[in-house]
């Protein structure tokens, strides 16, 4: 190891270790804790054996969680983030709010709406008398001018693909017409909203629920422009108002006075944190400061330490971890090669042994929680099978395969993962992996260049529909990041979404997986799953298979008596 | 000092821009005319000597424009905001090390040999060579996690400072120990000190008023470094504290690949190392008549 080498190493090291170490301990006091019978060591009064930590309630109304990171906009129209999503469901509300224990869409600002019997077009009728937070009326044409910037080129919008069902939306998107009345929006009058579809959609009113789709004031940007953004500033119609935003410190938000149903918002007071550490999160948690710490900020490595605690909430999430495949490059341009590498890949035991069963193994490219949808069979760990797909690309045995590398962006766990396979792979095909360790730009600049073999990939859904994860492995696609392209899956996904039978339709996409999964290029790996903390004291938090919660409605319950007999009585999924 | 600045922000400007992707990708496609509105929006369009160019002359009016990954938020407004709270984390923890530090080297130096002396200089030397990533974790799991006697992260009460400034003044009241009971040494064995005690002054007065303003200088001139460490060096504990200073968005803005502000903080800590370098050197030379200012 020469001089600099070393010196990285050691800083890799340092840097590893200042992520590790606090986990470590925080497992290691858990662990205490479980042993000893350590709950002694707690207050009485402030602990109990059943949950994790300090369950004493806040003084008042007053909700305090993890946002998880600075976020980057307030702007609906143009964020991109998770932060920004809760920060911006909290401040806006569009015409659909979504049930917070089902998502289903329910009335927003849009007390109801009608679907043509086409499913072309859907009217939203808007409450009476809205406002924004600064008293100004809100009407239908708000939502047509917001829909409009959200399309439009210069705005830059990330999230703009999702008005794509919207007649004309995709092209004026795209520059290919500049005419923004040509986009099917249109308000006939204050309080009527109708929107024309290019084609049916059967989850168009999950987009609604988006928030790209909320609603922006127009008389404050306009006059203010991109300074609209800053916490002075920010005029929204949703049921709080932001009254403190300092960078990387917190959020303060205050129930919006003017909202449509005040009456039904009891917190008097939010506090959002961007803390990105998830130790320190869960320590914050433990300690009583923060009342949710929501999924993805518990370390992984503490899970199996805390998963029986009563406020500890697991469950399904929307998302995947897969390997992908470069598949314009020899020899992974050959199907059985791909194959051979799926065939050898035993998820089972990288879940079981590597992830300690916190996360169920996946085989396939579609999350579960579809009414209706019957996946695919997954090709499964099956080393004889293996070996034969690899003689049939005319490497028995492995001989002559040419080296390649396995991409992963910095974390512990995926260089678990990763080594897990090298090893099965070197063990059942005897070819010859490396593995390779970058950054997450660096990573992401290689991923979306197609300058990898194969990498390990992940895809959250966006609504509830098996199409929100196949639609992207469409030929060209700038999500697809392989190089693969099938025009039987192509037309199959298009055709899904014109045809408009739901079991038809959820067929169809059926059978595009299906020409995927045995295509191979992607290696399904694991379905994510959550791993929340809730204090029991909370109401109105469920666990969602998005992980996205609606806060309107959630309060302090300061349970006239027991509070923990009280979360009991309400059982939490 | 213009020209050590101005090398600094142009190997920082050509190594961020070597560093591979660039502030406007994600795991999710954007799209193609959404990335080029934005590439135009900040000049990245351009080519890279008009774009050196010009934040040269920006740089120059302290103008270092918006933070890529914060858009509404100019990269100066992020340090005027953060650089505050890493000074208060950094004053305190000093202060901390220099109330506990120096007594305690003078007491062992004055005592030298003594089971105190082997005390402190064994305690010292445990918090020389456990670092802050291990010594924070340890204290938030005894105090905020078993005990729940005080929080274990944010910057908001007066109770959140007490963890990070003891886990960050550790390493340096150690040193600072150390330094002073060598310092003290040496200067006990001087002449002078021989005749201040021969005249029969009380050891209290030998000791700070004549023996302390010698034997404090190698503190002094650890201080100049220190100080700006002390500072800056907080990155870590910034991080599993979740205090909003300025590491945090220095190391947060090197992986976002966050041009404009990865160059502001590391132009705006160049020049307050210089500045400090200075004081230090005027410092000394107050303190010891013998150095004298160039």
């Amino acid at each position: 190891m020469n001089a600099p080498d070393k010196n990285r190493a050691q800083k890799a090291r340092r840097s590893l270790a200042a992520f590790v170490v606090p986990e470590v301990a925080l497992a290691l006091a858990l662990g205490l804790a479980g042993c000893g019978g350590g709950n002694a060591s707690t207050p009485a009064s402030r602990a109990s054996a059943d949950y994790f930590g300090d369950i004493t309630p806040p003084k008042g109304q007053v909700f305090t969680f993890n946002n998880g990171a600075e976020p980057e906009h307030l702007d609906p129209a143009v964020m991109s983030g998770q932060p920004d999503g809760r920060v911006a469901r909290l401040v806006f509300e569009g015409l659909c709010s979504s049930d917070p224990k089902t998502l289903a869409p329910v009335p927003g600002v849009a007390s109801r709406w009608d679907v043509s019997p086409d499913g072309l077009v859907y009217t939203f009728h808007l409450r009476p008398g809205l406002t924004w937070a600064d008293g100004h009326p809100l009407t239908a044409p708000d939502f047509v001018w917001s829909w409009r910037r959200v399309l439009s080129p210069s705005t830059g919008s990330r999230y703009a693909s999702f008005l794509y069902p919207v007649r004309n939306a995709e092209a004026f998107n795209k520059g290919e017409i500049a005419d923004s009345t040509q986009v099917g929006v249109a308000a006939p009058d204050d309080s009527t909203f109708i929107v024309t579809l290019g084609q049916p959609t059967a989850y168009f009113l999950e987009l609604v629920a988006y928030y790209t789709t909320l609603p922006t004031p127009r008389h404050v940007i306009e006059k203010l422009g991109s300074n609209w953004e800053s916490a002075k500033n920010l005029v929204g119609n949703g049921p709080f108002r932001i009254v403190l935003w300092k960078q990387k410190d917190r959020f303060e938000l205050v129930p919006n006075e003017r909202y449509w149903d005040r009456a039904n918002v009891r917190l008097t007071k939010i506090v959002a944190l961007p803390i990105e550490e998830n130790s320190t999160s869960t320590n914050l948690y433990k300690a009583g400061v923060i009342d949710w710490n929501p999924s993805g900020y518990v370390p992984k490595q503490v899970i199996p330490f805390i998963q029986h605690y009563k406020d500890f909430s697991g469950g399904p999430y929307h998302g995947m971890y897969f390997y992908s495949i470069v598949v314009t490059k020899k020899p992974f341009d050959n199907v059985w090669v791909r194959r051979a590498l799926n065939y050898a890949t035993d998820r089972e035991s990288i879940c079981k042994y590597v992830l300690k069963g916190t996360v169920p193994a996946w085989g396939n490219m579609t999350p579960t929680g579809y009414p209706g949808y019957v996946a695919p069979p997954a090709l499964t760990y099956d080393p004889v099978k293996a070996r034969e797909c690899l003689a049939k690309a005319g490497y028995p045995d492995g001989k002559g395969f040419p080296k390649f590398e396995i991409l992963f962006n910095t974390s512990e766990d995926h260089r678990r993962i990763a080594e897990a396979v090298q090893a099965m792979w070197k063990r059942e095909l005897h070819i010859p992996v490396t593995l390779s360790n970058q950054e997450w730009a660096s990573y992401l600049a290689a991923t979306t260049e197609k300058r990898y073999d194969v990498a390990r990939r992940s895809w959250i859904g966006d609504y509830m529909d098996p199409n929100t994860f196949l639609d992207m492995w469409q030929t060209g696609n700038g999500n697809n990041r392989t190089g693969w392209s099938d025009k039987r899956f192509d037309a199959l996904v298009r055709g899904a979404t014109l045809e408009p039978d739901p079991a038809k339709r959820l067929a169809m996409l059926s059978e595009a997986e299906g020409i995927l999964l045995e295509d191979g290029p992607v290696i399904p790996i694991y379905h994510y799953t959550q791993s929340s903390l809730v204090k029991p004291y909370v109401r109105g938090i469920y666990s969602t298979m998005l992980d996205v919660h609606p806060l309107t409605h959630v309060w302090i319950d300061h349970g006239e008596g027991d509070v923990v007999a009280a979360a009991a009585k309400e059982a939490r999924p | 000092m213009i020209p050590t600045l101005w090398a600094i922000a142009t190997l920082t400007f050509f190594l961020m821009r070597a560093a591979p992707g660039g502030p406007f990708q994600s795991e999710r496609e954007i799209p193609a005319a959404a990335k080029a509105q934005l590439e135009h929006a900040y000049g990245l369009d351009r080519p890279l000597g008009e774009q050196y160019v010009r934040f040269l002359g920006n740089a120059a009016r302290l103008d270092f424009g918006p933070s890529y990954k914060y858009p509404t938020q100019q990269v100066k407004d992020i340090i005027f905001a953060s650089f505050p709270v890493s000074l208060e984390l950094g004053l305190w923890a000093l202060l901390l090390s220099l109330a506990i530090g120096v007594p305690l080297g003078v007491l062992a130096a004055n005592r030298q040999n003594t089971g105190f002396d082997y005390g402190a200089m064994a305690s010292t030397l445990l918090g020389v060579s456990v670092p802050n990533f291990v010594l924070g974790p340890l204290l938030v799991l005894v105090f905020s996690l078993t005990l729940y006697w005080l929080p274990p992260a944010l910057w908001m009460s007066p109770a959140d400072r007490v963890l990070p400034v003891i886990t960050l003044s550790a390493i340096y009241l150690a040193y600072i120990a150390r330094l002073t009971r060598g310092g003290m040494l040496e200067t006990l064995r001087q002449d002078y000190i021989r005749t201040a005690r021969a005249k029969g002054l009380p050891e209290s007065r030998v000791i700070f008023g004549h023996a302390l303003k010698l034997g404090i200088l190698p503190v002094v001139s650890y201080l100049g470094p220190a100080v700006a460490r002390i500072v800056m060096g907080s990155i870590v504990i910034e991080q599993i504290f979740a205090i909003p200073g300025l590491g945090r968005h220095l190391v947060s803005a090197a992986f976002n690949r966050d041009y404009t502000l990865v160059l502001g903080i590391v132009v705006f800590y160049a020049g307050f190392l210089m500045v400090l370098n200075l004081v230090v050197d005027i410092m000394y030379a107050w303190l010891d008549p013998r150095v004298e200012l160039a």
